[in-house]
Formats: C-alpha cells, structure tokens, sequence
C-alpha cells in the first residue's frame, strides 16, 4: 500500500495540473508505448483491437454457416467466386464443400470462444478496469501482463495457419473430441489444422492463466488506501473470481490439449481404443485409451469456462445498472455470493455436457440435480438486477440499454438452460438447434451485450473522448432486434429436431419445412453482422472527432472516475483515499445524487439505508 | 410484397408456438418426455413474463424525471433469502421429478428383456445394424466377445467369428433397420472409427456410440410406417449425410420380414459354404438388400 501511494505521490508531482498526463519520466520508444507496452490501459486496448478483429473474422465465419443452412447449394454472394479452389465444390463455384463448413463452424466457435468472448471479458476488461478500479497506477506485474497479451497473437496466427495445411483447419468442432480430432491418415510427425489448433488453444489457454495469475495478485495486493475487499465494485470481484477459476481450470484444459497432442501428433493412445477401423486412420492395433475421458477433462475447464465468458459482464452489468439508476446494486453482498456460488458450483456440472455421451447415467443424475441448483445464484443475480432499478431514476443511455439487454437475454439464456439441465428433455434436445440458441443467449445476448455495456461505460475514460449516443442507441436497439430474429427461431428448430453442425438438413424429411426459418434465420444474422459495423465506425470515428470527454461523464461514484480524463501511465494525478463503498448513489442528506469513493466525509446506515451526516 | 418476405414473415410468426414443432412422437416413453418438456416450457413462459413484466415495468415507472430522486437502498436479507429458498425448491423438485424418467430411460438396470435385440455400429458415415438370425443367436462377435474385436475390419465390421455355428445365420443391414411394432427393441450400439450418436427424433432417443464400448438403447414404438435415424454427433464432413431408415412392422409383418431375411441369407450360404467367403457375403447381403429396398422407394 504504501508503494502505491509513494509511486502515486511521485507522478503527481511530476503531471501537476495537466489533465491529459501524458508525460512520461522519460520517453519510450514507440514499441514499447504501442506495441510492447506494460501500461495496463495499453493493453487493454491491444486486447480490445485484437478482440474485434476475430470478432469480424469468427462473425464472417458464422455468415458463411448460415448462408450455406438458408440457401444450401448456392454460391456465396459477393466474394463466393474469389474463394480457394480447396474450399469450393467446384472452382469458382462459390458453393462450400462439407469439409469447409465442418472447419468453419469449428473455427467460428473456437474463435468466439478463444479469441473474442474471453479476450474481451478477461483481458480488455480486466486489464483497464482492475487498476484504475482499485485506484492504483498499474498491475502488479505489468510485464508478465504484457507477455500475456502477447501469447494471444501468436496462438490466433498458428490458428489459422491450418487453413494452409493439407487437410485444412481443425474440422472436428470447436469441442475437438477424440478420436475424430485425433484420427489422421497421415504418418507420425505430420502437423494438421488439428495439431496447430492444439498448440494455438495451449497458448492461448497460457495467455489466460498469466492474466489471471496477474489479477489476482493486483487485487490482493494493490487496492487504494482505505479500501477493504466489501469496498471493491461488482467489476473488479467478478474479475477476481472469474482470475480464480481461470487459474484453476485452464491447466487442467492444457493437460487434456496436451494428450491430445500427443494422440494427434505422436500416436499415442490416451484417448483412442485398441482396433479402431477407419479406411486411413492410425491407431488400429494400439489403444487402451478411452474416448470419454476427454470430454471429462474439456468440460472440466470448459464449463467453468462459460462462466469465465460472463462472470466479468455481470459485474459489468452491474455497475452500470447502479450508475444510471442513479442507485445502489441492491443486495450487494448477495451479488458477491452468488458470484462465488456460480463460480464453485460451475466446477461441478460439467457432466451435463455429456448426458448422452455414454457416461454412466448415476453421473447423470447427480450432474442433473448440480446443474439444475447453479440456476439458483443466478436467479439471485437476476433479481437483484430488478431490485437495483426498483425505483431507480433510470438514465437511459446506450451503456444501460446494453446492460438491460444483457438482463434480459440473460433470463431467456437462463431460462432455455433449465430445458437441457433436465437430463430426460436433454435427450431430444441435445446436439439440436436448441443448444445452439442456448449458448447464444447466453455468450451473444449475455457476454456481447455485457461487452458493449462496458465499451459504451468506459469509452470516455479509454480514449478521453465521447461516443455519439444517437448511434450507440441505433447500434443496441438493432442489436437487439436482429439478435432476437437470429437466435430465438433456433429454439423451435431444435424443438423440431434440427440437428446442430450439419451441412444440409434437406438430406432429412423430417427436417424439409424447416427452410423457411433457416432462411429467416439468416438474413437476421446478415443484419446482425452489419449492426456492428456501427459501433466499430463509431469507435474508431470519435477517437479523433468526439467531443472531449470530462474527468467523470456520468457522475459515478467508483475510483476510475477520480482519474484524469484520459490518464497516462501511472494514472492518477491525486493521492486516492476511499471513504466508502462503490453504490452511494442518491443518499440522503446530500445534494449530489452521487457520492464518490474518493471523497471525505461521514454517513451512517440506517435500515439499508445510508445517510450523510456532518 | 415479394415472395420471400412473405415466407419469413410466415417463418417468425410460426416460431411463437414452440411446441407445435415436435416431430410426432412414436414412444412408449416419448410422451412423457414431451409432457416434462411442455412443464418446463410453461414454467419458462411463466417466469419469462414475470421478470420482463417487471423490468418493463421499472422501465416506464422509474424513467427519469427532473427533480426526482432515487431511493438509496442497499437491500433487504429476507428477500434474499426467500427468493433464494424458493428458487432452489422448485429447481431441486423438478430435478428429483426428472430423475425417474432418466432412470427409466438410461440405467441399464432399467432396460427391459429385449424382445429384439440388434447390434449397430456407426462408421464414416453410415450405420450397420447387426441381426441374430433363425436362430436368435448371435455368433461370437466383437459385442459379446472382446477378443474378437481382433477380427474387426472394413469388412467384418462387428467381428464376427465365421467359424462359430451360432453366428452363421446372422446377417447385416446398411443404412437400414427394421423392428416390429409394441415390442421392447433394445440396440447394443458402438463405433468403429469416431464418435457418433443414434439420434431417433420421431422416438425421442438419442444416446452417443464410441468406439470400444457398447451402450444399451431401448425403445418400445407404437406405431408402424418408416422414420429417419440421424447422427447427432459431428463426426466429420459427411456428418450431415449419416442418414438411416427405419422400417416399423406389425408384429406378423416383421416376422414375414424376418423369414424372408432368413430365406435369402439360407441362400447364400448354400451357394457360398466356405468360412471367408461367407463372411464375405453377409456384406454383400447388406448391399444387396439396400439397393433393393432404395429401388422398393423410400418416398
């Protein structure tokens, strides 16, 4: 503690009055400013450029999918006809093969995954958020931080670097079971798009846990003077207890990568069982490995995984709902519990991915009844969203739309998750269209909305710069609109059995008067994709045209306001002291609707109610 | 207004009436899971209502006004805890009132005698369904021996042990299974190269097939007429194309259908009576059989 006020002390001095500190003690080259940087606002940012990047990428990839379900055995429009010959069924058809809709929709969602949601939720967010939260001038160890933005690059090039193999991209789904992802017709020693995929997700995986290692040692160590664990706001506990499960899961997720590594690459057989019959595979006379034992290991870290993606956006949804309900979070330690209960709970349900996997159905059972109880925390969460705006003096700005879309689509995610956490309705539903709309609630309608909340939160403290309301509100409203359009019909396809991953459902009668609603389906999805065009024209627009954001736009209580409005490295030009929690808003006895951390003066709690005295 | 606007407008609208869309269910036990999905979905539509009803509420109540202020308030414990108990009462509940239909579904104890018994295997992509024969007997084979999964091959797929009498009446359909109707028809299912999944979506079964273990599928149909079986397992690129047909028989058809497969396989044996050779032609039986059939119609 006392570090951080000595390191605060010194820059204060050294910035003075000046709002935009951009003075360093000396001045770095420009590598080390833009590229290698251990300024935790820096790379944020670099986590936030790479974010969207894979996000245009993953979301081209999602478009290809759907053009191919809406209108299946028509050349892709616009760019079909300027598509690698390999990818094309024939050259400069512009129509997919099978074998390049299987890469995409394992890409797309290892992309999502990987290189959007939790690069998004964990590193931009983690990294601005964290410190200037907790009111200190950097992460505890900025250049581990900086290595662990820099694993990320690698491992999204060594990634895609399989679409110039042989055989092309991973093509056994983003989930990679074995044997299909271990099975090659080619000799030992032979790198696929599958043992790139293996080494670029244990990069990444390390990307994570070096973060994470980060966050927790910054929240433990560094927080401003005064400021206790129950002082901390929603962002930064979430934070803390999404860095836990990062460091406790992704290992166990890196030796599984491992395994399957070697099986891929070096014939072993963890996962593969004696005689296998494929036409080319290895893998005939060996094997006592078991197939299963995979899914165990990447459900472990890839359920807790799920809640690693949304974690961090509850926090952030919190927040904001306080901040323009010009409110305190209600139950504010309950939010805090039911955090800590997702994230122990999260570790015990992994097995409802593989309800019908083959595991021994007494694990079924005791995973249903896990399963079905996490729906507890996070009904609490729900509630408590409600009770923060319960009379509220709601601002409606972009950031809280997003937020209530977050809320929203959240229950309607929570709500399609109590359908597959029931293992006997989970027989028919699984693998359908059902599971898809599931998972898009939650990560597109909950994690992106949450993401968006945050950018439209923050932007001003980021850049020192304002965004266009007008446009931001243009970008949330059909956002929601199209999103709805995209992922609710996905609901009744899978009620209708539509099966998820296949390249063509007219193969199957029963599925033959679903084309409608995929071809509805997909010109949502083409609106979709270029809704977020507004939001990145808008960002990129106002970096250099907003107006000049001031120090605290939406007069909110937490410390990263008490920056200057568009900090430089070290960030604060004060000395910070915190007098109370993050959500004094509209206390009584006081003027202001808001009562910033920072500043003296004295309350009492009467009743769940705060009161200032003098 | 153009054509295709008309049909997705008709597509959204008719996505308001989730349930409409099962297949028709072919099941014993089919009904009872489309009736705890139907409990749940009101359950969702219920609290769906409830919590959007709210915050649409709030929304318009507590929008902003000038000279209006919030109401500082940090929560209340027993609201907390009641809708914390509450929640967990009616999760927990309605995880206990599933469980019995897992039970009956999965457990192994709980499957019943098998009136009909097949093997089936799922390749790159494709099914084989394995038939006891005359006799109800299977020969020695990869389910019921695990040595002889030595004798697995593209060509003898389930192992089969040709010198073991039992088996010589066993034969092999491809892409094509038939069962009688009202009887407990329990399928041993496995893989031979990757992981699939014997979807049955008009019967509401679905169970993953790996390679090197055997799962036990049950069901019990109801009525007769053909239906589609799927892989509901990405398996690769063909994944989409793992396509079967299964035929429901009354019961006096099945057994005609069964003595008729007995006849052809009697047939070829007696045409073909040495060991490899008739290991050979129970495959060709396979093909034999499927192209008559795919000539038969399907439509």
């Amino acid at each position: 503690m006392n570090t951080t006020a000595a390191a605060l002390g010194v820059h204060a001095d050294h910035v003075g009055a000046n709002e935009h500190a951009h003075e360093h003690h000396h001045e770095l080259p420009w590598y080390r400013k833009y590229l290698f940087s251990t300024d935790h606002k820096v790379i944020a940012k670099q986590f936030m450029i790479s974010s969207f990047f894979f996000l245009f990428v993953g979301g081209m990839f999602a478009l290809f999918i759907r053009w191919q379900l809406a209108y299946p055995g028509q050349p892709i429009p616009v760019i079909g006809h300027i598509l690698p010959d390999t990818w094309v069924t024939e050259p400069g058809s512009g129509v997919i093969t099978p074998e390049f809709y299987a890469q995409l929709l394992s890409m797309h969602g290892t992309v999502m995954v990987f290189l959007v949601i939790i690069p998004f939720a964990t590193g931009m967010f983690g990294n601005f958020c964290i410190p200037l939260m907790l009111g200190t001038d950097d992460m505890a160890l900025p250049r581990l931080n900086m290595w662990s933005f820099w694993l990320l690059p690698p491992g999204g090039l060594i990634m895609f670097a399989g679409f110039f193999t042989q055989t092309g991209y991973a093509g056994a789904g983003w989930t990679s079971y074995p044997p299909l992802s271990a099975l090659t017709q080619f000799p030992v020693f032979t790198i696929t798009g599958q043992t790139l995929w293996l080494i670029a997700v244990f990069l990444i995986g390390f990307s994570s846990i070096l973060g994470a290692v980060n966050y927790v040692t910054t929240i433990l160590n560094k927080r401003a003077k005064g400021m206790g664990l129950f002082d901390m706001p929603l962002t930064v506990w979430a934070l803390f207890i999404t860095a836990i499960m990062v460091t406790l899961g992704t290992p166990v997720l890196a030796s599984g990568l491992a395994m399957l590594f070697f099986d891929n690459f070096l014939h072993t057989s963890f996962f593969l069982p004696d005689h296998l019959v494929s036409a080319t595979g290895h893998g005939f006379e060996v094997g006592t490995g078991q197939p299963i034992l995979f899914q165990h290991v990447f459900w472990f870290y890839s359920h807790p995984a799920v809640y690693i993606m949304i974690l961090p956006l509850m926090g952030v949804v919190s927040d904001v709902l306080s901040v323009f309900s010009r409110k305190p979070v209600y139950g504010y330690k309950a939010m805090v519990f039911s955090l800590v209960g997702i994230a122990t709970l999260g570790f015990i349900v992994w097995g409802h991915h593989m309800f019908q996997s083959g595991m021994n159905p007494l694990l079924g059972t005791t995973f249903m009844l896990s399963t079905i109880v996490i729906a507890v925390p996070s009904s609490i969460k729900t509630f408590n969203w409600l009770g923060t705006i319960w009379r509220g003096n709601i601002h409606f700005s972009a950031a809280l739309l997003s937020a209530l879309s977050f809320v929203s689509m959240f229950i309607i995610g929570g709500l399609s998750g109590i359908f597959m956490a029931s293992a006997p309705v989970d027989i028919f539903i699984h693998d359908t269209y059902f599971i898809v709309a599931h998972i898009h609630y939650v990560l597109f309608g909950g994690s992106l909305f949450g993401i968006f909340a945050g950018i439209y939160y923050w932007y001003p403290k980021m850049f020192g710069k304002m965004l266009s309301e007008t446009w931001a509100k243009r970008h949330v409203f059909w956002s929601f609109v199209f999103f709805n359009g995209t992922f609710f019909p996905m609901h009744v396809l899978g009620v209708g059995g539509h099966m998820r991953r296949i390249y063509d459902p007219n193969v199957y009668d029963f599925l033959k008067g679903m084309q409608p609603m995929n071809e509805f389906i997909t010109v949502c999805a083409i609106g979709l994709g270029f809704t977020q065009l507004i939001l990145v024209g808008n960002i990129i627009y106002h970096i250099k045209y907003g107006k000049k954001a001031p120090r605290n736009p939406w007069n909110a209580n937490t410390l990263e306001w008490a920056a200057p409005a568009h900090p430089g490295h070290g960030n604060f030009d004060r000395d910070i002291t915190v007098y109370r929690g993050p959500y004094e808003y509209s206390v009584p006895g006081r003027e202001l609707d808001y009562w910033p951390q920072w500043e003296p003066g004295k309350s009492i709690s009467v009743h769940h109610h705060t009161v200032a005295v003098d | 207004m153009p054509q295709w606007i008309e049909r997705m407008l008709h597509a959204a609208f008719s996505s308001i009436d989730m349930l409409a869309w099962f297949p028709e269910n072919i099941s014993t036990y089919g009904k009872e899971l489309d009736d705890l999905f139907k409990i749940i979905y009101w359950l969702c539509v219920a609290i769906f209502f409830l919590t959007f009803g709210l915050m649409g509420l709030f929304m318009i109540i507590y929008r902003k006004r000038e000279g209006h202020k919030a109401y500082n308030y940090h929560g209340n414990n027993v609201v907390e805890i009641t809708w914390t108990i509450l929640p967990t009462m009616l999760f927990f509940g309605l995880g206990l009132y599933s469980d019995d239909m897992w039970q009956t579904t999965k457990y192994s104890a709980r499957v019943p005698k098998a009136d009909v018994e097949i093997l089936c295997l799922g390749k790159q992509f494709g099914w084989y369904f394995l038939y006891p024969g005359a006799d109800g007997k299977f020969g020695r084979n990869a389910y019921n021996d695990e040595s002889a999964r030595e004798l697995m091959s593209l060509t003898n797929p389930f192992g089969r042990d040709t010198t073991d009498p039992n088996g010589a009446d066993d034969f092999v359909t491809e892409n094509q299974f038939t069962v009688p109707m009202n009887a407990d028809i329990v399928v041993r299912g496995s893989a031979i190269d990757v992981i699939h999944s014997f979807f049955l979506p008009h019967a509401r079964v679905k169970q993953d097939v790996i390679p090197g273990t055997w799962m036990n599928i049950w069901f019990n149909l109801t009525k007769t007429g053909k239906y589609e079986l799927a892989c509901a397992e990405l398996c690769g690129s063909g994944h989409y194309s793992m396509r079967a047909v299964y035929t429901i028989l009354s019961p006096a058809d099945y057994d005609k259908w069964l003595d008729q497969k007995n006849q052809e396989s009697l047939a070829i044996r007696g045409l073909l009576p040495t060991a490899p050779a008739a290991e050979a032609t129970s495959d060709s039986t396979a093909t034999a059989e499927e192209t008559s059939e795919t000539e038969n119609g399907e439509q």
